[in-house]
């Protein structure tokens, strides 16, 4: 097994030119010129780092890990078959589901609450001010730092003794709360930490926002429609496709939640609160040595992923609006 | 011949000629850089032979670790140890180390928590050590738990390092101050019970609002572990003949019930707000809430003591034996403690073989003893009295010979970890601690099935 990683990478080098070779006969069966031929050489050429990147680092690691998961594997041992055996023990696995309700909570309440911060973000950004550069700079920028320094700021702000939050929140009045401590709150303080990122996705809606034909809105006004009528009869229609898009790049990051919760909670939090599928999946494969398991829960997330995105595009043929010129 | 057809000729002999041209070059540059490359490396070779050291360990333990290095290097002119800490992590992740030996960069000498060496050999990740040792029986040099952890199937991959005990440390100040005589607690007096703790403890809490802002004793934090409770009422955690885990030993029950307790009365929830943060992987020794002076009893072990003068010169505390369940009984504890490792793929084993020869040998395991205040595993080192001071002795003498070890299984870091998922549950009140042992029983039994 230790040969492995050298394997691989003779494997990669070789898969592009052989990927040429392939487009080649591809190339004369279609009727290429050999200068198009060339040039077609030239061009997965210039795109191989790409490609070795994706077979290396993408398919070849996801065909093994799914003939490990079909073996009990320590990492380091050879692997030994164990046929459906690890799939079988999920269902009985109780942090499995644990973890599976937790990511599956968090996504629910993440995403869409996500889609509406990331709205109301653009608009702020899309306002006629001369100072919006500026505005624009200063929300897009918590998604510039990385999730663990965020995440260790959110700590701090949230700690339930001398936490900023804390003392802002008790100064109101309200019941103390520890955010990061209590299981009952520790999903909900995870959710308002994403918003921190919203930035990215409200940059993209922005995007959208400005490809909407100013002559809608006049017309509408002319028609005597308000900003509210005009925001929901206008900018939501036209932006569904953007939602949409948000919504599904957002399941799957969702899904994968697990940097913001290893480091507020590495164990998994008080209740297990904060044990989240990939966290489960980290522990099962660096902790027990669990290879083998862990990449049979690594493909039972991307089926559902998978079909979780389905689902939502199926349900998307009801409300997104393609404009169709 | 068609116009193409020669200009591909044309440029293919071009680009064959410029090629040769290139390689001709690269090639020299290639001779000319293996020749001092080489030299390079040989004189190197020659001079100092580079062993790679890994730990996870923070000061202020770390500072002595270096300081061990340092004195190695000095030593032994012809090896060159590099410490790298790596960030602290749960005990029972290895991550890093995973990964690196697996991609063919790991170190060649490693720091790991014994009680997990058992797992780590299991799964591949060590080196068998046997051949190294020539015979030498660890159980006859060290103390025979720390050799016992070093095992698995009839090989030695661990050479044990430091060990530690766990005993209750108390601000005599602050007891004084709740109308507690510190003498009561006196270790010459004998262990008090575990029902005049919670006494004692809860006569000291304060709170401010609906938060505590001082507590008499926390059971869970720094020490306060699962293993060492159930220890402590008797109980067992591993059936040897019969190749069960125990965690459902009604003893253990006995002792994760008195935590349940003890947090129902005091507020699970409150109690947790007050400790958090400083319960986190990597905490620095001042953010400890005894050492600020808001906590007045903890469990924790021999390396303490050197916190102490370091963080709160001027606390008068104790140290006493762990409570017991009823009067009369025998205080029981446990010990833990670290282990150099030589991880698979190690590129110098020779070179890390000596280095770890010398930092769990006599020259390493008396620096570290004497400036960490953790205890050695040779034992004759643990008979040298001059290593250890007063406070120290007591921990020598009076805990290591009767202290208990968790059981060295090479599902040891699951057990751990499954233990401590129960034992959160029942000290924040989520699961009543009967029902908790069964699940941690189920889910490490199934695994360790496999090596019975």
């Amino acid at each position: 097994m230790t040969h492995a990683k050298g394997d691989t990478i003779v494997a990669a080098v070789a898969v592009p030119s052989d990927q040429t070779h392939v487009e080649f006969h591809v190339a004369r069966r279609f009727g290429m010129t050999r200068k198009e031929r060339r040039s077609l050489g030239i061009g997965l050429l210039f795109i191989s780092p790409w490609l070795i990147g994706f077979f290396v680092f993408l398919l070849y690691p996801l065909l093994y890990t799914l003939r490990i998961s079909f073996t009990r594997y320590s990492g380091l041992r050879d692997p030994v078959w164990i046929g459906w055996g690890n799939y079988e023990r999920m269902f009985q696995d109780e942090m499995f589901w644990k973890s599976l309700y937790n990511t599956l909570y968090y996504t629910c309440l993440a995403v869409p609450i996500g889609v509406v911060v990331a709205m109301v973000l653009a608009l702020a950004m899309n306002q006629p001010v001369r100072e919006v550069g500026l505005y624009r700079a200063l929300l897009y920028l918590p998604s510039v730092l990385p999730v663990f320094a965020v995440t260790f700021i959110y700590i701090a702000l949230l700690d339930p003794n001398k936490g900023l939050v804390t003392r802002v929140w008790g100064s109101l009045g309200l019941p103390h709360i520890n955010w990061l401590g209590d299981p009952q709150y520790m999903k909900i303080a995870l959710v308002a930490l994403a918003q921190l990122g919203a930035g990215q996705a409200a940059l993209i809606f922005l995007a959208g926002l400005k490809g909407i034909p100013i002559t809608l809105y006049e017309a509408a006004m002319l028609d005597g429609a308000g900003t509210w009528r005009k925001f929901w009869n206008i900018t939501v229609p036209l932006m569904t496709p953007v939602i949409l898009y948000d919504l599904i790049l957002g399941l799957s990051v969702g899904l994968q939640v697990f940097t913001q919760a290893y480091i507020i909670a590495p164990d998994g939090g008080p209740g297990n609160a904060l044990s989240f599928y990939v966290l489960h999946l980290y522990d099962n494969a660096f902790r027990y040595s669990q290879m083998g398991y862990a990449s049979a829960m690594a493909w039972v997330l991307f089926i559902i992923t998978v079909v979780l995105a389905l689902v939502v595009f199926r349900w998307s043929r009801r409300w997104v609006h393609y404009e169709t010129s | 011949m068609t116009h193409d057809r020669f200009d591909d000729l044309l440029r293919a002999r071009i680009n064959r000629r410029a090629a040769l041209r290139g390689a001709a070059g690269l090639g020299v540059g290639a001779a000319a850089l293996g020749g001092t490359g080489l030299r390079r490396l040989t004189s190197a070779r020659q001079e100092k032979t580079p062993v790679t050291f890994w730990t996870t360990h923070v000061d202020p333990d770390l500072t002595v670790l270096k300081a061990i290095v340092a004195s190695f290097n000095a030593e032994n002119p012809d090896i060159e140890v590099t410490l790298t800490q790596l960030p602290p992590a749960e005990v029972t992740d290895v991550a890093k180390l995973m990964t690196a030996v697996r991609g063919g960069t790991g170190p060649d000498v490693y720091m790991l928590d014994r009680f997990i060496v058992a797992q780590r050999a299991a799964d591949g990740l060590l080196t068998d050590l046997t051949d190294y040792l020539q015979g030498a029986d660890l159980a006859e040099t060290h103390v025979p738990f720390a050799a016992a952890e070093a095992q698995f199937d009839g090989g030695t991959y661990a050479l044990p390092f430091d060990t530690d005990v766990r005993a209750l440390y108390y601000n005599k100040g602050m007891l004084q101050e709740g109308g507690i005589d510190p003498a009561e607690l006196d270790p010459a007096n004998g262990p008090i019970t575990y029902a005049r703790l919670k006494e004692i403890a809860f006569a000291l809490n304060k709170t401010e609002g609906d938060a505590y802002t001082q507590m008499g004793f926390v059971p869970y934090y720094n020490q306060g572990w699962h293993y060492g409770y159930g220890f402590s009422f008797g109980g067992d955690f591993f059936d040897e003949e019969a190749c069960q885990v125990t965690p459902d030993d009604p003893k253990v029950v006995q002792a994760f019930q008195w935590v349940y307790d003890y947090a129902a009365e005091a507020d699970p929830q409150k109690m947790q707000n007050f400790i958090q943060a400083a319960m986190k992987p990597g905490t620095p020794p001042q953010e400890s809430p005894f050492i600020q002076g808001r906590l007045a009893m903890m469990l924790t072990g021999d390396w303490q003591i050197a916190q102490q003068p370091k963080y709160a010169p001027d606390m008068d505390y104790g140290i006493t034996y762990i409570p017991v369940p009823e009067e009369g009984m025998e205080s029981e504890t446990w010990a833990g403690g670290w282990s150099m490792v030589m991880p698979e793929g190690a590129k110098e084993p020779e070179a890390a073989w000596t280095f770890m020869q010398y930092i769990a040998g006599e020259p390493g395991q008396r620096v570290y003893a004497k400036d960490t205040a953790h205890l050695p595993t040779i034992l004759t080192l643990l008979e040298d009295k001059t290593l250890f001071d007063e406070r120290h002795r007591f921990f020598s003498d009076e805990l290591i010979p009767t202290a208990n070890n968790r059981p060295p299984l090479p599902v040891g870091a699951l057990y751990w970890d499954q233990l401590t998922d129960a034992w959160q549950k029942v000290y924040r009140n989520e699961e009543e601690p009967a029902e908790a042992l069964a699940a941690v029983k189920e889910t490490v039994q199934a695994q360790m099935d496999q090596f019975c």
